[in-house]
């Protein structure tokens, strides 16, 4: 049952993708309802395999010697991401039959939506690291391909040029990983390493963990690699809504979560996983609140919210990070398809250009503000709960104090952006002559289902608790059930003192009239943060760097079939005598 | 002095192989390159029943070579059909006239 479900989750998206793209783009309206009852077929299969969690089944498919058997297991934080996947997959489909009606080529776009959610759930559902690789770098491809949608512009091209280029330095960091873990212990099966890490030597096992480190940062836009996830919102809104947002991202966080007992050990580990977190969220944060464009805040902010996921972890919060990762997942997506209905009602990005759409679009503003009370951390919305969490977490384990106060003044910086962007989308007077409508009845039925979520996913607090620790042993994950959860948060001290420096925050952007000799005197980190603070230059040298090296190799090609054959011979006298020579 | 059987394959083979190399390495005529291809081919072909012979698995040596034979057949086929092709659009079955993928 379990296997047929798991074969279901991935292989429904990929069959919908070869058969949307099969029925051509002329049959538009074919490929619409393929694409969603395709992605609704796997959400169901996603959502029937969480009661699965708990049983700790391993499922196995051989595929003879060379790779390791392809093995899945559906524990705990394995169907709740394919679940998180594919649910808020087929709701962005949903939202596409909006979104992109009249748009040409669709095959290609519903083909590569439904591609990344099948190799999303076969990410986190593996437990072969090898088998992890592919699957994390056929979504790296898919979002590559997906930023790039609109392949006349060039800026859409650079985005997703460089977001591929960037993760490609995470997917090195896994495959170091998977190779040292092969290395030393012949197999790539990711439990029994888990379960006792001791079969790496420690040498080995740092290399591991700050590979692992390195390429969860890359692909969850976490510092020092932060800057493709703001140039990836050239994609189309529900794109960024799913990969960018709910899903894709998520997966360095998961990375992370999953071997968290492994590499807790390891000197240092928790240390930098949580500088990590803590210097994106703060950076990240602080660009939020300068940038103009609609969907670039949003972006920043889910850079930040990771970063508070990535500091969890550090900080020995797996479920913190987790039920974070839910609570994001369900209010970013959200909130971008929400900023996807303004966008597509206005036809600019620009949140200069935007003010009182309120009034025209009132369902729009109305589950906006949902999601944005949410991300603002505001009780008693889905965001408040796990936040709070992830700051009590920051308390224990002897975490240092100081980065603690840092991720509380962050979330008082977060309660500044979300109120300054609401305010300019939604209220005030117009500041430019458009023609808004509120959402069309798909987007609608997209959105209606995250608002709910957003007001009701935690008080599932306690059966993932129980989900998670009974199915991780590892982890060492306390199961309480949910009332016990919440009456902690309430009761502790840290988040009164969030409470605080959040109503600090909306007080400042309140009083930001008087607050204006303050914010002169900080004209220089503005300056600083629309520059990305030097990031952006150096991320962009080496894309650049990397373009112009495969641009050189170019003159390898000579396209002369004669030399080609010339360099199979040589290629093939090399590795005969390098043979010869490790046989003798 | 009488060769064994083996050592004539053997050079065959070689020799069927050495051809094809070669004849990619110099000709610029795409039919010849098709030719050639067989040629090296057959040389692998050979040394597949060859192998099988020799570490006594003459059954599993013999399908390999059926096997080669039907994909070699398609290769052919539409290397044949390219070419004919490439002399209709380019006009010459010249591979150096053939670059134009390259900037």
């Amino acid at each position: 049952m379990a296997e047929t479900l798991i074969l279901l989750t991935i292989g429904l998206p990929w069959l919908g993708a070869l058969l949307t793209w099969a029925a051509g783009d002329q049959h538009p309206r074919l490929q619409h309802t393929l694409a969603v009852a395709f992605s609704l077929a796997a959400g169901m299969a996603a959502l029937l395999l969480i009661p699965f969690g708990k049983d700790q089944i391993l499922v196995t498919f051989p595929v003879g010697g060379a790779f390791g058997d392809f093995t899945f297991s559906p524990d705990g934080l394995g169907v709740f991401l394919a679940a998180i996947a594919t649910v808020i997959g087929s709701l962005a489909v949903i939202f596409s039959v909006d979104y992109m009606r009249g748009e040409a080529q669709l095959g290609r776009y519903y083909a590569f939506v439904l591609f990344f959610i099948g190799a999303m759930v076969g990410l986190v559902l593996t437990t072969n690291l090898l088998l992890m690789f592919v699957f994390w770098e056929i979504t790296a491809l898919t979002s590559y391909a997906l930023i790039s949608f609109h392949n006349d512009d060039p800026k859409a091209v650079a985005g997703g040029i460089k977001a591929l280029i960037i993760t490609q330095f995470g997917g090195l960091g896994l495959l170091i990983g998977a190779l040292v873990l092969f290395s030393n212990t012949g197999s790539y099966d990711i439990l029994t390493f888990i379960n006792n890490p001791a079969v790496l030597p420690a040498g080995a096992l740092a290399w591991m963990a700050f590979g692992c480190l390195a390429a969860a940062a890359a692909k969850s836009a976490q510092f020092p690699f932060q800057t493709w996830l703001p140039d990836a919102m050239e994609a189309p809104t529900p794109i960024s809504a799913l990969i960018h947002a709910a899903t894709m991202v998520n997966a360095g966080v998961y990375l992370l979560a999953r071997f968290f007992p492994a590499f807790e050990g390891v000197p240092g580990w928790r240390e930098a996983v949580m500088a990590v977190g803590m210097l994106s969220a703060l950076l990240a944060a602080i660009m939020a609140m300068v940038a103009t464009d609609l969907k670039r805040v949003l972006a920043y902010s889910t850079v930040s919210q990771l970063g508070y996921m990535v500091f969890a972890i550090g900080a020995g919060g797996v479920f913190a990070s987790q039920f974070h990762l839910l609570s994001h997942s369900v209010f970013k997506a959200l909130l971008f398809l929400g900023a996807g209905a303004v966008i597509h009602a206005v036809g600019t990005r620009d949140m200069r250009e935007m003010g009182g759409l309120g009034q025209k679009m009132p369902f729009v503003r109305l589950v906006f503000v949902i999601g944005a009370l949410a991300l603002a951390g505001l009780p008693i919305l889905n965001g408040f709960w796990s936040k709070e969490l992830i700051l009590e977490a920051g308390l224990e384990h002897g975490n240092p104090l100081w980065m603690l106060i840092i991720m509380l003044v962050v979330s008082g910086l977060t309660a500044f952006y979300t109120f300054r962007m609401v305010w300019l989308v939604f209220y005030g007077q117009p500041r430019s002559e458009v023609h808004a409508h509120d959402a069309g009845t798909a987007m609608k039925v997209a959105l209606a289902p995250l608002a709910l979520g957003t007001l009701t996913t935690w008080l599932l607090a306690g059966s993932f608790a129980r989900l998670l620790s009974e199915s991780l042993p590892a982890h060492e994950i306390a199961a309480h059930p949910t009332a016990e959860i919440l009456l902690e948060v309430v009761t502790a001290p840290v988040t009164w003192v969030a409470l605080l420096v959040i109503g600090l925050g909306l007080l400042a952007w309140w009083q930001r009239e008087r607050l204006m000799g303050i914010s002169k005197a900080l004209t220089g980190l503005k300056n600083l943060a629309l520059n990305s603070f030097g990031f952006e230059a150096i991320n962009r040298g080496v894309v650049l760097g990397m373009q112009n090296s495969a641009e050189k190799l170019r003159d390898t090609q000579t396209g002369m079939l004669n030399w080609n054959v010339a360099y199979l011979l040589i290629a093939l006298i090399l590795v005969l005598a390098v043979l010869a020579l490790g046989v003798g | 002095m009488t060769l064994s059987i083996p050592t004539i394959v053997t050079i065959i083979v070689l020799g069927l192989i050495g051809i094809g190399i070669y004849a990619l390495l110099t000709t610029r005529h795409l039919i010849k390159v098709i030719v050639a291809l067989q040629l090296l081919v057959k040389g692998a072909m050979l040394a597949l029943v060859l192998a099988g012979y020799l570490t006594g698995q003459q059954d599993l040596g013999q399908s390999l070579a059926i096997t080669v034979i039907i994909a070699d057949t398609i290769v052919a086929v539409i290397g044949m059909a390219l070419a004919v092709q490439v002399r209709r659009v380019i006009g010459t079955l010249d591979l150096r006239s053939l670059t134009s993928l390259r900037r």
